[in-house]
């Protein structure tokens, strides 16, 4: 059993070598089939990290009137802190909001003179709140909505990034569809490509094939070294996408520090985390899609 | 040995193979089919070592019912009998050696076992000194001794050649027929299909005629009269 199990790999190892052109253009035509579908999930960690980092970033300022007390803003805040769709609460006092707004306009006095002209702090106490995710916004602006705060709430800015996520969502939704629609294609490509290739190894073999069985090799014999095959072009072309993505992924993570703030895009973090995951499967159905191609190559051509 | 009861194969849609064939080989038998071209020797044949099956009738094979082996017990008919073409069926990017061993290597022997038996084989037909040549490095005679000795590497009890010499000279041809024979010594079954009338009438053993995929004679020490 042993003995005919290495027999079987060596005998596909020749096949391999000796369709060899044949051979190198069903890896690449795998290869390219795998290509598109890293592509794919590159993409897909980067919009979900566009897409966390932009919600990350929504946020609602609740002005309130400079005449409401610090116990009624510091109420507000601890209700909205105990609503689980609230992430975070930050409160800016008056003063810190006069400040803030001193600094500002630091270099302009006409604003300067206004502000002194006014009696006291005009500025009151605000509410800066981010959601644990875009859709909760509604929801927390309903919240403030509560007739305990309503009257001293004189004004609720909804900085809009929603309209950003709405455009990555849409643009990348359009790109992964295209990109499904391509590693479709590829993957039928390559199975037609398997499938001929199978065919003309049996063509090309079937003097030999008609002596092995002559002379008592077993069916399993016959057909094994076909499926080795499959298990080596998976392989290969696991191993050479894996060669392109992660030098590619390297090179390329960096560079999408520049849309998010210093961080990386995650990527290459992802793909050094899941590698044996992500190759592993993609191996792994690669295999089985080659060999039922080849199965179907077998049943129709091998007359055994 | 071998037992045909009543064998009748019709290729599809109607092609007569053979009818009716009733027929019993001895163990150690030396017997010659002899008949016109498309009579069904051929056919007969390939239905000792189920190439092809019956349409009807009982085939049996060292006390072994064959009529409907199962397609997964065929391979281990084929190592109890050696088998030999007229078109040499050698792999052209093997040598000698290599394609000797290949039945074995198919076949799951080990390594160690193979290197004892390919020299082995290749003395009886003898060719030790070739086992590194290639196939078309050969004349036809010693090509076709290779495949005899491939025909023997799993000590078969039963060797059926269909028109071994069939491409050869009369030299080459005697060659060959003397290996079948010395083999028969040996103990093995052989049948041996054959237009050549100088080896049927030369070898003067049990001669089976075929006409119309029938048994028109049996004769022992028979002579090649069609
Ligand atoms: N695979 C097949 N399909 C259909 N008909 C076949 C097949 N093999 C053989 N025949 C037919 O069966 C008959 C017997 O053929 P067979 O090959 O047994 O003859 P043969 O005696 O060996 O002839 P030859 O001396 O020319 O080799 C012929 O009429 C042939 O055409
Ligand atoms: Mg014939």
């Amino acid at each position: 059993m042993f003995t005919s199990t290495l027999r079987a790999i060596k005998f596909a190892f020749q096949k391999f070598g000796r369709n060899f052109w044949l051979s190198i253009i069903t890896v690449s035509m795998l290869v390219f089939t795998l290509l598109t579908i890293n592509i794919l999930i590159v993409l897909q960690q980067v919009t979900t990290k566009a897409i966390t980092f932009a919600e990350d970033r929504i946020e609602v300022s609740v002005y309130f009137y400079p005449n409401s007390t610090i116990e009624q803003v510091s109420d507000a805040a601890v209700y909205l802190q105990g609503l689980p769709q609230v992430r975070d609460v930050a409160v800016i006092t008056s003063d810190e909001a006069l400040e803030r707004f001193k600094l500002r306009h630091a270099s302009d006095e006409v604003i300067l003179a206004s502000l002194s002209e006014v009696d006291g702090n005009p500025f009151g106490a605000t509410l800066v709140v981010k959601a644990h995710s875009a859709d909760d916004f509604p929801f927390i602006l309903d919240a403030l909505d509560n007739p305990k705060f309503r009257d001293d709430i004189r004004e609720k800015d909804f900085s809009s990034y929603e309209s950003i996520i709405d455009r990555i969502r849409s643009t990348t939704d359009r790109i992964q569809l295209f990109g499904i629609a391509l590693s479709g294609i590829f993957l039928l490509i390559a199975i037609l490509i398997v499938f001929n290739t199978v065919r003309i190894g049996i063509f090309i073999h079937r003097e030999e094939i008609g002596i092995m069985k002559l002379v008592g090799a077993s069916n399993a014999f016959v057909r094994a070294p076909f499926l080795i095959e499959c298990i080596l072009y998976s392989l290969l072309a696991v191993t050479i996408t894996a060669l392109i993505v992660f030098p590619s992924v390297a090179t390329m993570d960096p560079k999408f520090s520049l849309f998010f703030n210093g961080e990386t895009g995650g990527v290459l973090t992802y793909f050094s985390k899941n590698w044996y995951w992500i190759f592993g499967i993609q191996f792994i159905v690669m295999t089985i899609i080659n060999m039922l191609a080849t199965m179907v190559a077998m049943r129709k051509y091998l007359k055994v | 040995m071998i037992h045909f009861k009543n064998v009748s194969k019709t290729y599809p849609p109607n092609i007569v193979g053979i009818r009716n064939i009733n027929l019993h080989i001895r163990p150690g038998e030396f017997v010659s089919i002899v008949g016109q071209s498309g009579t069904g020797k051929s056919t007969l044949a390939k239905m000792m070592f189920a190439e092809e099956r019956p349409t009807s009738g009982e085939i049996a094979v060292g006390g072994w019912d064959i009529t409907n082996i199962r397609e997964h017990d065929v391979p281990l008919l084929r190592r109890q009998i050696g088998v030999v073409f007229q078109d040499f069926k050698l792999l052209s990017q093997k040598t000698v050696s290599e394609n000797v061993a290949f039945a074995l290597e198919v076949a799951g022997v080990s390594n160690r076992r193979i290197r004892e038996v390919v020299p082995q084989v290749l003395k009886i037909v003898n060719l030790s000194d070739k086992g590194d040549r290639y196939p078309r490095q050969l004349s036809g005679g010693e090509a076709q001794r290779v495949v005899v000795a491939r025909s023997l590497v799993h000590r078969p009890k039963i060797l059926v050649a269909d028109e071994p010499t069939g491409n050869l000279d009369t030299i080459h041809t005697r060659e060959i027929i003397d290996l079948l024979k010395k083999i028969n010594e040996f103990g093995t079954t052989v049948v041996l299909v054959t237009h050549n009338r100088e080896v049927v009438n030369a070898l003067k053993k049990r001669v089976i005629t075929l006409d119309d995929g029938q048994i028109t004679s049996d004769v022992e020490e028979g002579r090649y009269r069609l």
